[in-house]
């Protein structure tokens, strides 16, 4: 059963919308990732949960008991908000066991929880500092770690690790992820960033405009998206999208043209189609040789090479189209330069094709193609 | 355009130093980043360029000038920095020519022609008559480059100008910025934390940890060859895994679990040193192969273009490891998979710096391996086949 349950939850400011009859779950047990662009909804909705926001309609389950009219104070979750407040006057210990203090614990108990979140986020050595002696960084560790000092079973996670060095991030997804694994505790973390939901989710709930638009676990999320916006929002580099047209099941691009495997009952095409394609599905064609043999293709000219150090990302143009295209180091061998001519092929299977009005899941392209 | 000298810099806040002794060239026309963690010193560094910040002790040349104590105005230098200041009443051609109308050495048409010039580089041609308060955070940051560049400085200095850009229209940002650069060749320092912008612009990066340049190197050296613990691990998403280990009087092998035979240590090498291995060197297989030993699979995840980042345990060895999505996608949790870690790919550190292949520090080896090393290779349960 789900631990945490949002049924057709709505929330306005004025005339904008935040939330649009919202329904979602969290698996008791999961490290659960509400991803989604900026404004989209996810930190009013996390905000509900703990009690900071009150939905205009709809109800909020924790463990089948509806908390939508529980005042805050008596939810017990743990919660790491995103822009981080620690009391300036007390150090780094006491705002860490602040929570526990209110919830009772005993001085064995604080002092024994105390060690073990210090020592996980490395803050053992600022245990006596005040906040104003903290770099940027360390106060955001005291904070998550004020957050997961609390005896709870649901940990409320509103993106904080935003605006921190990479290598921090880096360094705090893991200790996260191992944190929650250590606890057997449900997380639930709000990101706009698809590479940190990637690392650290069981299951990914992608949001947008106020409604989800799909949830799932993270291999079918990446491998089979069922929205348009899926594949958009999860993955890094972005998910490339041609526009094309669908008749008979057969889709036309600028780029190229293919048979498609539909999946839907419903057989009418819809005409006006996008087509998604994976920045590591288009795959560099050395030799020239790949387009015909049951592949697409073509040629493009380089305009950006993004070194990452393990991977290249190279932007290219091909007709109309810039194309994102992702290649460990060792693939590629030498880096692509300005104004390269780079031959590229995809399978055909590897095209997800979308109704471009309603952003669903067509099919995809059949995997020989026989034109 | 002149090459930038940094000689013995020193900048002290109080009793925190926050440069220390940093001597260095950036050449001409070229771009140098200045890349590190929060807090590592780029920033102050930068700001004593642009003469923002009086050094301590040390000297700034430009080129022969000595500048070190010459105000920021006179030194010939642009800047743009993480939060552009602009004229938001103002078009986008209005704001990128102001510095030049106040420049009277610069005719109306040459600054029409800087003009049009920095308008094409930018492709911002369409919105020349744009007013800024219409361009997102990305759009404005881009004017503001267009400002200093047409300005035609001797050195521009940017702060990370890509801090409060949104995703995609950074990467819009650094693709201008590309342009920029690839055409007009000035001199240019730009500060980031952020390694992919570092390697992606760069002609150097210089490396900083502490207030201390720990390198200076083009990207691709950097990443394949750092010169220290820090740079393998600064630079990757992961960065390099790190294994401890100690060699003893006199051996010349190194004896882990990661391998399926002795690999020879490093000349030079001796008590305790640490291999960096990078994740995306170590190979995947689902079965054994020749030279492969197994390791248990911690866990995995989706990462960059689709590669499977998985976490393995090899003996007490944990291992991040970049792989190929065929083999990675059908590994779970409590698995065995089959690595192997290439000897020719590790760096080898002792005390934090890298071990060089000197022949000059090599140790006089000894004829025969001594005996310990075979009984504890038996008892390793590894194949000493490769022993001479």
């Amino acid at each position: 059963m789900a631990l945490v349950e949002f049924r057709k939850v709505v929330k306005s400011y004025g005339r904008k919308a935040a939330l649009r009859a919202l329904d979602a779950d969290v698996r008791a047990g999961t490290f659960t990732v509400l991803c989604g662009p900026p404004q989209c909804g996810k930190s009013v909705l996390l905000r509900m949960l703990i009690g900071l926001e009150q939905p205009d309609s709809g109800r909020i389950y924790v463990d089948g008991t509806d908390i939508t009219d529980v005042p805050p104070a008596r939810r017990t979750f743990g919660y790491v908000p995103q822009s981080f407040a620690l009391f300036p006057h007390m150090t780094v210990r006491s705002n860490i066991s602040y929570p526990l203090r209110l919830q009772g614990a005993t001085r064995q108990q604080i002092a024994e929880k105390l060690d073990w979140a210090a020592s996980m986020l490395g803050i053992a050595p600022l245990l006596d500092k005040t906040p104003d002696q903290l770099s940027g960084g360390e106060k955001q560790r005291t904070a998550v770690a004020r957050g997961l000092m609390k005896n709870a079973e649901l940990f409320i996670l509103d993106d904080p690790l935003v605006g921190l060095d990479f290598k921090l991030r880096e360094r705090l997804m893991e200790d996260l992820r191992e944190m929650q694994a250590t606890l057997g505790a449900t997380f639930l973390y709000a990101t706009s960033d698809s590479l940190e939901a990637l690392a650290m989710a069981d299951e990914i709930v992608v949001m947008d405009d106020g409604v989800v638009i799909e949830a799932a676990g993270v291999d079918p999320i990446y491998r089979e998206p069922q929205r348009l916006r899926s594949i958009e929002l999860i993955g890094f580099p972005r998910a490339n999208t041609v526009a094309g047209s669908l008749a008979n099941g057969r889709v036309t691009t600028a780029l190229f043209d293919f048979t498609i495997a539909a999946e839907t009952q419903d057989l009418s095409d819809p005409g006006d189609v996008l087509v998604a394609v994976r920045p590591e599905d288009i795959v560099h064609d050395g030799a020239g040789q790949g387009i015909g043999n049951g592949r697409l293709g073509g040629t493009a000219t380089v305009r950006l090479v993004e070194d990452l150090g393990g991977e290249y990302v190279v932007y290219m143009d091909v007709e109309d189209v810039t194309l994102c295209t992702a290649f460990p180091v060792a693939v590629l061998g030498r880096q692509p330069a300005y104004g390269d001519t780079f031959s590229f092929t995809v399978a055909p299977d590897a095209l997800i094709v979308f109704d471009r009005a309603t952003g669903e899941r067509v099919g995809r392209g059949r995997g020989r193609d026989h034109a | 355009m002149p090459d930038i000298h940094l000689e013995r810099i020193t900048k002290k806040f109080g009793d925190f130093t926050a440069v220390n002794e940093v001597s260095i060239t950036f050449p001409d026309s070229s771009v140098t980043c200045l890349l590190g963690p929060s807090g590592c010193g780029k920033t102050t560094l930068m700001r004593m360029i642009a003469g923002l910040e009086t050094p301590t002790s040390g000297r700034v040349r430009l080129g022969n000038r000595d500048v070190t104590r010459l105000a920021p105005s006179r030194r010939n230098v642009g800047m743009v920095f993480q939060y552009p200041v602009m004229y938001p009443t103002l078009s986008v051609a209005q704001n990128i020519e102001l510095p030049l109308l106040r420049d009277r050495s610069v005719s109306g048409a040459e600054r029409r022609r800087r003009l049009e010039q920095v308008l094409d580089i930018l492709s911002m041609r369409d919105l020349a008559d744009a007013f800024i308060e219409d361009l997102d955070a990305g759009g404005r940051q881009k004017v503001a480059v267009g400002r200093s560049v047409a300005r035609q400085t001797e050195i521009i200095l940017f702060d990370e100008p890509t801090t409060n850009v949104e995703v995609n229209a950074k990467l819009e940002l650094v693709r201008a910025f590309k342009e920029v650069t690839r055409q007009l060749k000035q001199s240019i320092v730009y500060v980031t934390h952020d390694q992919t912008e570092a390697m992606t612009l760069a002609d150097q990066i210089a490396l900083m940890k502490d207030g201390d340049i720990t390198q200076c190197d083009s990207p691709r050296e950097l990443y394949n060859n750092p010169q220290t613990e820090f740079g393998g691990w600064f630079l990757g998403n992961p960065g390099m895994n790190f294994v401890s280990h100690t060699i003893g009087e006199g051996e010349r092998w190194v004896v882990l679990p990661l391998f399926d035979k002795p690999i020879d240590a490093p000349d030079g090498a001796r008590g305790a040193i640490t291999l960096g291995i990078r994740p995306e060197h170590i190979a995947t297989h689902a079965e054994p192969v020749d030279g492969s030993v197994e390791a248990l699979v911690l866990s995995r995840a989706v990462t960059i273009g689709g590669q499977q980042l998985i976490k393995v345990r090899v003996g007490d060895i944990d291992l991040k490891i970049k792989a190929n999505r065929d083999v990675g996608r059908q590994l779970a949790k409590n698995d065995t998979v089959h690595i192997i870690v290439p000897p020719g790919r590790i760096a080898f550190f002792v005390d934090g710096r890298r071990l060089h292949a000197d022949p000059a520090d090599a140790l006089p080896a000894p004829a025969e391996p001594p005996s310990e090393m075979s009984i504890r290779l038996a008892a390793s349960g590894a194949t000493a086949g490769s022993m001479p």
